[in-house]
């Protein structure tokens, strides 16, 4: 197996999309300098992607969906990280963070509530909600 | 510094990718070895009477028949998935060559929906039920959507956290293989040997499936749609993004400089952006493109909805190794399987399927086309698994029964 190597330079004379084809050692420190948005760095996407995409998932998350909100957090951690860097962003990678949060306090305090009260706490309530008597008279555990 | 200068290795990259393509798989196996020991504990728990499907249609095993029935039977059964399989996939081949790339996605992530939404909410209800966890069916399905949501989200859309990606991958992995895992034993494991032979015919002969739908992704220079795993893509720490390994293939004289040029700097467009620096050295001829590799298989399913998922290894656009999730699905059955019978088996098939996984990986840096990653690795694990039953598990019992131990 062996690497082979980019022909960028060599395929771009008409589009002049690469200006400096000589290496330039400032601009590898600009460009390792550079902060990426998302938590795959130069494998995700670029800033403008990132906004739509930081729009799309907090949206789509108040459909019930935590998860998603968490998603979002996760992959744009580095807008969390550095303040200052990417403001767009932030605005809803900040309010999927506070909408996560929220979500599972409320959740987990049902939950919580649920498996901690039990049957004292609910009455017959409880064997008509838990989960493995709602599969059993559902037939799903049954593995049809 | 030292290190920038010396060159980088074969063993430096190798290394990496390696590892970057068999945890993945490890860990898949793993958990349904995981699922199987658990779920399974328990001898009077349904096994093969009530599970059918497309894969038991032709003959449903039962213990009292002879072998002979029993090998018959699980012949006929393997029969008819393969046939059901080539048929799925000549369909996918047709709606790929209609150019319906927008049905695939969408029939993909719809697919995962399913597999994820249904077969993972039945393994958690069966966890459920297994350790009587107490917990209410609103909470269940509250998670259980989220779950499946974001999974289709992962799978569908191109740009995603790659590692959401990855573990939703291996995550319907393992479900599907853990369901494939409860069919009849001759039946499983005549149906390994079937579908590798099969992968063999559909990845390598002029008119199977498979070579068909590589060669129209090669022609067209897109990317199939369909469920493969994609190993994340290596970067050097010299932030200088070196291409790895993207094996391409010559280009006839069919296409003119100026075309090639053209799609080739599409695909260069995504490395544009990444790398700071450009090489000394450069690639000799531009004339190239792409491969990525598919492979499609079909899960069987009560419903009888066919997935496409793949089969196969090779590389993908960005230079990343590219594993089919039918491999990760048939590999994990085997370990499931062989998990049935005992952990030493389990130990014995993983070896096999890893040994041969690494010897597909260096056939696939050799030939530098798309290949069939079942053939190798599922022979080699029946033929440990049966070695490991039949004979060394006779000869480590009385060693450590009588204390005589290596």
């Amino acid at each position: 197996m062996e690497d082979s190597r980019s022909d960028d330079s060599n395929l771009n004379p008409i589009r002049n999309r690469n200006p400096n084809p000589t290496p330039n050692p400032l601009s590898t420190i600009i460009s390792s300098a550079q902060v990426w948005p998302t938590i795959d760095g130069p494998l995700g996407l670029t800033e403008e992607a990132s906004v739509d995409y930081a729009r799309r998932f907090y949206k789509f998350g108040f459909a019930l969906l935590p998860w998603l909100w968490f998603v979002n957090c996760f992959y744009f951690w580095p807008v969390l990280r550095h303040a200052r860097a990417f403001p767009q962003i932030r605005n809803y990678v900040v309010r999927s963070a506070i909408g996560f949060s929220v979500f599972t306090a409320l959740l987990s305090a049902w939950a919580l509530t649920f498996s901690i009260g039990g049957e004292q706490l609910f009455g017959p309530v409880y064997d008509k909600l838990v989960m493995y008597n709602v599969a059993d008279r559902l037939g799903l555990s049954g593995l049809a | 510094m030292d290190r920038n200068q010396r060159p980088r290795s074969i063993i430096d990259s190798l290394g990496e990718e390696l590892i970057a393509i068999l945890t993945p798989v490890s860990i898949c196996m793993f958990t349904v070895v995981l699922l199987v020991c658990i779920l399974n504990s328990d001898p009077s728990s349904s096994s093969s009477a009530s599970f059918s499907s497309i894969a038991t249609a032709a003959y449903s095993e039962s213990d009292s028949d002879s072998s002979w029935d029993k090998f018959v039977g699980a012949f006929l059964n393997s029969l008819v998935f393969v046939a059901a399989i080539t048929v799925a996939t000549f369909v996918l081949v047709l709606l790929f060559y209609l150019r319906c790339v927008k049905f695939l996605k969408f029939y993909m992530g719809f697919s995962a929906f399913i597999v994820l939404g249904n077969l993972g909410g039945e393994i958690l209800v069966l966890l459920i039920d297994r350790f009587r966890f107490p917990i209410d069916c609103i909470t269940f399905l509250i998670l259980l959507f989220n779950f499946s949501v974001v999974g289709v989200f992962a799978v569908f859309m191109s740009k995603f956290s790659i590692l959401v990606t990855q573990g939703y991958l291996v995550w319907i992995g393992v479900l599907v293989a853990y369901f494939f895992t409860l069919l009849p034993e001759w039946t499983t494991w005549v149906l390994l040997v079937a579908l590798a032979l099969y992968d063999i015919a559909a990845v390598l002969l002029p008119v199977g499936p498979l070579r068909l739908l590589v060669e129209m992704a090669i022609s067209r220079d897109e990317d199939i749609p369909a469920l493969v795993y994609e190993a994340r893509p290596v970067i050097r720490n010299d932030s200088r993004l070196v291409q790895r390994r993207v094996w391409r293939e010559r280009r006839s004289s069919q296409n003119d400089n100026d075309d090639i040029e053209d799609r080739t700097n599409r695909n260069e467009v995504v490395r544009v952006v990444r790398s700071a620096e450009v090489d000394e050295e450069r690639v000799g001829s531009s004339e190239r493109a792409e491969i990525s590799v598919p492979l499609i298989d079909r899960r069987p399913d009560q419903v009888e909805n066919s997935e496409t998922f793949l089969e196969g290894i090779g590389l993908g656009s960005s230079g990343a190794i590219k594993l089919g999730l039918g491999d990760f699905i048939f590999y994990s059955v085997l370990v499931g399987r062989a998990a049935m019978y005992d952990l030493m088996t389990v130990y014995a098939c993983y070896l096999a399927i890893i040994a041969g996984l690494g010897i597909t990986l260096m056939l696939l840096s050799v030939y530098q086309k798309a290949l069939p990653a079942l053939p190798v690795s599922i022979m080699l694990g029946v033929v440990f698994y049966f070695l490991a039953r039949l004979l060394l598990e006779v000869f480590v019992v009385q060693c450590s029964s009588n204390l005589v131990m290596f």
